[in-house]
């Protein structure tokens, strides 16, 4: 009774652990089928579907797509996060909170609600629907992770270094870039990996905002929905190992500058510590 | 650089500016504010505001010469179709279920890194299940089509060790799409949990065992109450996720069973004339989705006062 006790936890989590890679790991095999089918059991492997997808012409124009809408998207929110977080970190009380309910109010409304919002929105702008429309709705979704980011460490930053640089003669100007923004840089890049992950992956703002040129996982789910062959198992796996890596990357990044475990955790979400 | 930056203080119309900025208050609040109030009332309320004034409108976009008419005409079409309201609830039930469901596969997961697993494997622990996090739904929904179709890995499996009546039909139901959907909510369940476990004192669960308090018992009196910003945090956050969900339900879910998200892609994906149609349902969705998250949230904190009075 008390081995079972003692073995339940420990069994339940690598139970989870095995829900969350078994999946992974049987789409990267089935990515090396020798048949034209997704189906098992796998009797001849081939190689061939990895190497055939460094030469699918529609999938590298979607990872470029994509890639140029990720920098994009994150230059622009971060851009407009830092003054966002500026401001906030002068208010406080109710106007504080206020502000801070309208910053995080993307990340509270349905998805596809948002996404057909702003499809509606730059129709009235006169904006395209296409590169810089996603990347547009990108910025949008992922301007409160910067602020919170920001604000976290801004919080921590003690007002001694800008006053001295103030008595020494620095001017404002470069007390920002001297002083301030050098203070901020791996929260700034945080949350650089941060959004460019988060607009890597995004599937519905792209799909509603984008015009005729897919971005990667819209285009993936316009292939899935015609029909699967292990190619697409392929090239899911080599995003999969990418995304997974840099992701892992980053999150060791904003660990290791002492940015916190309470960062990682808002970032993801969780906005009330 | 800082060399460079103080040169540019011999032009006079720039340190005229940079004087007018450390003199005037009002001036610097200006220039903070401007962007963030810009941006934030041109993506985070103007979408919205134009959102609602569309749905209200007979038609969109209006005809030129033509005056605006206004009509709740969009409002009640969704209470006159069954169709409309099925997937309404549908929708309202399978979130609240799936939620359920994620609380219940993840609280002891997070349990155990938190609290049981030895402390310095604990951030380890974490790494290894927030790894598959960046993986998209898309790729996540494919991953699962891998395993659970008709040819698929689980039914690989089961015929190979000899289980009579394969192959099941696993996939396009709400089993799999429930099991896709968990696969995707349960990292934004386990950071709040994780984050309200661990804060949660060692010494209060020893004091308690010694006290002669059962597992069950310092699980509901101790852990459960403890936990409960975690919790709540981790529901909302889900049921919000799952509520708009359009690509995974119709990879992984059945033809019959469409939920209210793509009932409203769909209708947005037909000609701009069904706009208004499709803005004052997202309005529904929205206004109710929120509604019962602030339901839930002021349910529980209540809960709680009562209970510590």
């Amino acid at each position: 009774m008390n081995l079972i006790r003692r073995m339940a936890l420990p069994g339940l989590f690598w139970l989870f652990v095995a829900y969350l890679f078994l999946p992974l790991v049987v789409m990267a095999a089935m990515g090396f089928r020798d048949s034209n089918f997704v189906a098992f059991p796998i009797q001849s492997w081939t190689t061939q579907w990895y190497r055939d997808v460094l030469f699918d012409r529609d999938i590298l124009a979607s990872l470029w797509l994509s890639a140029q809408v990720a920098v994009l998207s994150t230059v622009i929110s971060i851009l407009v996060g830092l003054p966002v977080a500026f401001l906030t970190a002068r208010t406080s009380g109710l106007l504080r909170g206020a502000l801070v309910a309208l910053v995080v109010l993307p990340a509270f409304l349905p998805v596809v609600v948002s996404a057909i919002a702003l499809r509606i929105f730059i129709g009235r702008i006169g904006l395209e629907t296409g590169m810089v429309a996603i990347a547009f709705g990108h910025a949008v979704a992922s301007m409160p992770f910067v602020v919170v980011m920001v604000l976290t460490r801004l919080n921590s930053m003690s007002l001694n270094m800008t006053d001295a640089a103030r008595n020494l003669g620095a001017d404002e100007v470069i007390v920002l870039v001297r002083i301030v923004l050098p203070y901020l840089s791996p929260a700034l890049l945080g949350a650089f990996m941060f959004c460019m992950l988060l607009s890597f992956e995004d599937f519905v703002r792209s799909f509603f905002l984008g015009g005729f040129e897919q971005t990667f996982p819209v285009l993936l789910f316009s292939r899935l929905r015609f029909g699967f062959d292990p190619g697409l198992a392929a090239i899911s796996t080599i995003i999969l190992i990418a995304t997974t890596g840099f992701g892992l990357y980053a999150e060791r990044f904003i660990r290791s500058r002492r940015l916190g475990r309470d960062t990682s955790i808002s970032a993801t979400g969780n906005t009330h510590d | 650089m800082t060399r460079l930056l103080v040169s540019l203080r011999s032009f006079a119309p720039y340190r005229a500016m940079l004087e007018l900025y450390s003199r005037s208050p009002l001036l610097r609040l200006c220039l903070v504010a401007i962007i963030p109030v810009l941006w934030i009332g041109a993506t985070n309320i103007a979408p919205l505001a134009q959102m609602v004034e569309i749905s209200f409108y007979e038609q969109y976009p209006v005809r030129q010469g033509e005056p605006i008419e206004w009509t709740l005409r969009h409002y009640a079409a969704f209470f006159e179709r069954s169709l409309y309201i099925t997937a309404f609830v549908r929708s309202f039930v399978f979130a609240s279920l799936a939620t359920v469901i994620t609380l219940v596969v993840v609280f002891p997961v997070a349990f155990y890194i938190s609290k049981v697993a030895p402390k310095h494997t604990s951030t380890r622990l974490l790494l290894l299940v927030i790894a598959p996090f960046w993986v998209s739904e898309i790729i996540r929904s494919f991953a699962w089509i891998v395993m659970l179709a008709n040819r698929g890995a689980v039914n690989s499996f089961l015929s190979m060790i000899g289980l009579p009546g394969t192959p099941f039909e696993l996939l396009y139901n709400n089993i799999s799409l429930t099991i896709g959907v968990v696969y995707l909510t349960s990292l934004y369940m386990l950071l709040p949990l994780y984050a309200a476990l661990e804060k949660i004192d060692d010494n209060l669960l020893e004091a308690a065992a010694n006290l002669g308090a059962p597992a069950w018992q310092r699980f509901t009196r101790i852990v459960l109450p403890l936990s409960r910003e975690g919790i709540v945090a981790g529901c909302t956050l889900v049921f919000l996720l799952v509520i708009g969900l359009y690509a995974m339900p119709q990879l992984l879910g059945g033809p019959n069973n469409t939920l209210f998200a793509a009932t409203i892609g769909q209708i947005f994906a037909k000609a701009g004339d069904s706009w208004p149609l499709g803005s004052a349902f997202s309005i529904i969705l929205t206004g109710s989705a929120l509604a019962y998250v602030g339901l839930f949230i002021a349910l529980f904190q209540r809960r709680r006062r009562g209970g510590s009075a």
